[in-house]
């Protein structure tokens, strides 16, 4: 079950086996706080807060701190400090709960059903819903809402990266253009002692792959670099755990796959052109 | 003064002069030309596009609080309107800072989830926006008339649509409030008119009402609570915020910059990173091949400048036209890239408007001039910066040597 409620530390006690009597500290219920709050309030495991539903500190209740955790990232908060406390759902009812609730009638905004086997729970939360009116149930995955701002950053990026595979294929062609151009005169003369141009063209295609496999793995390895560094400088950058770029084998098979062919068609094309002269004037100076 | 005046047009004749020299260097192999123009220009349009994504969110973000009229906006805590508690006093909050001498006016604004039904049956989720205060509304009509009475409601286009009814149809409400703890009963609004909200967003229905209706839809007793209150000064915004927040500390008022300052900070910060950071590899990208193009091609043409400087060129001359044939390069794919770029800025706007919850007028990709004068200085220092490497190479060349190995070679 799950309620989200904004709470106020109001006070910190101290260490609850040093500053408050021993009788106290079990008494205390048990909280866990996010290292980022931890840290900026300089807290430690097994101090004592006090924590209030309101600003001005009214009916403050002392809490002990068994545990710091690091909050699940979310990409959706990016650059906020979450200053998050969990408590158990009794401790939080008890503390928020108004005078004119009865105790047992506070509401809870959420409840996670783990199911036995996963793939009923479309047909569960049918079922749910056919039953007790008022209450919505959806499948976890349906709930994630903000997954589609993913899919469409998803295609942001695909389209980004389009561009620049386009960029990159231009500036692959003038450069292999030249390259090829470089090496007429070998060309020309290899054509003159008899090898046919296909024969030369194969060559040229080996070649292409050659050079377009080092490439891409050199790429696969700077992207490796770079995903290293980014991720470093933005969790840095951010105090979080999110994780900003993460190269998986199926993008880097897909890089390969784009890479390898893209730079051997573009030696190959660049070459064609000048196969398709005679070998004197290729050779001529 | 006479000599500095005889050696202007000397300075402007050799610049054209090797200019026209280079252009005929780069016409002479019009296919690594093209190429590589085409080459900076795809890569100018992805640079120029990610400097207008650096800071399109944000101008347009303000653009439309601006459009709302309302330059501060008072909260419960130091959250976003909207993000935090709601402010439960909203109507003697609002009444007391519009007493203030340097506010004009002040609205309370409410947004719950709510159910609408048409009579026949036809239903639609909407969200629901109660306004209190001033005459003044958020949102423009467009048809019939402004919300007057306690059970008037006015509709955006879509929900107009989605539920068929136009003006002087009723409409009940179903609202969902208190995070949804609460079934209050349904009540029956008439449509007065249709509007077009601030913050529409397509595909999703909104609808406008008073602030006491919002809040018998609610079933709330007493005071109308609010999520904020919006104020208009009489001209001073800050010394305005400053005295609302001396009316009431426990209030934070934010002007509409320091609003926008705290977005920066939130999530509009991916955008802004993303830029950078592509900004970074693009630029990184156009200089490493750029110089590449422009090494290969004094490579091969090592022969013919050992020439030149044979037949009397200065070093100086044959080192401008390696920058000249850059700076060509580089400029005409540069221009280029402008068109190409705000082409290409449509696609991606489009592509990134299709996240849930993103307002109709609001844009990712946003034109200003600051942005054309950042993306010509980067292409400027990019041809700049790879005419380094082979103007070097010119520069140091050994004229007898080389002409000696071209005739032997």
């Amino acid at each position: 079950m799950a309620v989200k409620q904004l709470l106020f530390l109001t006070a910190v006690v101290g260490a609850l086996s040093g500053l408050l009597p021993q009788a106290q500290a079990p008494s205390a219920p048990s909280i866990l706080i996010t290292r980022q709050l931890a840290e900026i309030e300089g807290l430690v495991v097994g101090d004592a807060v006090q924590l209030s539903p309101d600003e001005q500190g009214d009916r403050a209740q002392t809490f002990r701190i068994a545990g710091i955790y690091e909050p699940t990232p979310d990409p959706m908060r990016l650059g906020e400090v979450p200053r998050e406390v969990r408590l158990h759902l009794p401790d939080l009812l008890a503390l928020t709960r108004d005078e004119s609730t009865p105790a047992g009638t506070e509401y809870v905004e959420a409840i996670n059903v783990a199911l036995v086997d996963p793939a009923d729970a479309r047909r569960f939360s049918q079922d749910v819903n056919a039953r007790m009116p008022g209450v919505l149930a959806r499948p976890a995955r349906d709930a994630a809402g903000s997954g589609s701002t993913f899919v469409v950053l998803e295609r942001f990026h695909l389209a980004i990266a389009a561009v620049t595979i386009l960029a990159s294929t231009v500036f692959l062609l003038a450069l292999t253009i030249m390259l090829v151009d470089e090496r007429r005169e070998a060309v020309g003369m290899l054509r003159l002692i008899g090898l046919p141009a296909r024969r030369i063209l194969l060559q040229v295609l080996f070649e292409g792959l050659l050079i377009a496999s080092s490439g891409a793995l050199f790429g696969l390895a700077l992207a490796r670099v770079s995903e290293y560094a980014i991720n470093a400088f933005f969790q840095w950058r951010y105090d979080t755990a999110l994780i900003f770029v993460h190269v998986t084998p199926d993008i880097a098979v897909l890089c390969v796959a784009i890479a390898v062919p893209l730079g051997a068609a573009a030696t190959v094309a660049a070459s064609w052109a000048l196969l398709r002269r005679s070998g004197l004037r290729l050779a001529r100076r | 003064m006479s000599l500095a005046g005889d050696r202007r047009p000397n300075v402007l004749s050799t610049g054209r002069r090797t200019l026209e020299f280079a252009w005929r260097s780069l016409v002479r192999q019009p296919a690594r030309a093209t190429l590589g123009i085409l080459g900076v220009a795809a890569v100018g349009a992805l640079l120029f596009d990610m400097l207008l994504l650096s800071e399109g969110l944000v101008i347009s973000m303000r653009d439309l609080l601006d459009r709302m009229g309302f330059e501060i906006r008072v909260t419960a805590t130091d959250q976003l309107p909207g993000r935090g508690p709601d402010i439960l006093d909203a109507a003697a909050a609002a009444s007391s800072i519009a007493m203030l001498p340097s506010v004009r006016s002040v609205m309370t604004m409410r947004t719950e989830d709510a159910q609408l039904e048409r009579a026949e049956g036809t239903e639609i989720r909407a969200s629901l926006l109660g306004v209190g205060g001033e005459q003044l509304r958020p949102w423009t009509i467009l048809r019939g008339r402004d919300v007057s009475g306690d059970r008037d409601l006015v509709l955006n286009a879509y929900a107009s649509g989605a539920l068929d009814v136009d003006t002087g149809a009723s409409v009940v409400i179903r609202a969902s409030c208190a995070r949804g703890a609460e079934a209050p009963p349904p009540l029956e609004f008439r449509v007065v008119g249709i509007a077009e909200f601030p913050f529409d967003v397509p595909g999703e229905a909104e609808a406008g009402t008073s602030a006491t209706a919002l809040a018998d839809a609610c079933g709330d007793g007493g005071e109308p609570s609010a999520d904020f209150l919006v104020v208009t000064s009489t001209g001073d915004t800050d010394a305005a915020a400053a005295a609302i927040a001396r009316l009431r500390p426990d209030l934070r008022p934010f002007t509409t910059d320091q609003a926008i300052g705290q977005m920066e900070r939130g999530g509009f910060t991916y955008f802004r990173q993303i830029s950078t950071v592509l900004t970074t590899v693009t630029l990184s990208f156009a200089l490493l091949l750029i110089t590449v193009l422009l090494t290969v091609s004094v490579n091969q043409r090592l022969g013919e400048v050992a020439a030149l400087r044979a037949l009397g060129f200065s070093r100086q001359r044959v080192v401008l036209d390696v920058l000249s044939e850059s700076a060509l390069v580089v400029g005409i794919g540069g221009v280029l890239s402008l068109p190409l770029g705000a082409l290409l800025a449509m696609w991606l706007d489009r592509i990134l408007k299709g996240m849930p919850g993103i307002p109709v007028s609001l844009h990712f990709f946003v034109f200003e001039p600051e942005a054309l004068l950042v993306h010509g200085t980067l292409l400027a220092a990019t041809a700049l910066i790879a005419a380094i490497y082979p103007m070097r190479i010119v520069a140091r060349l050994p004229i007898a040597a080389t002409l000696r190995n071209e005739v032997i070679g």
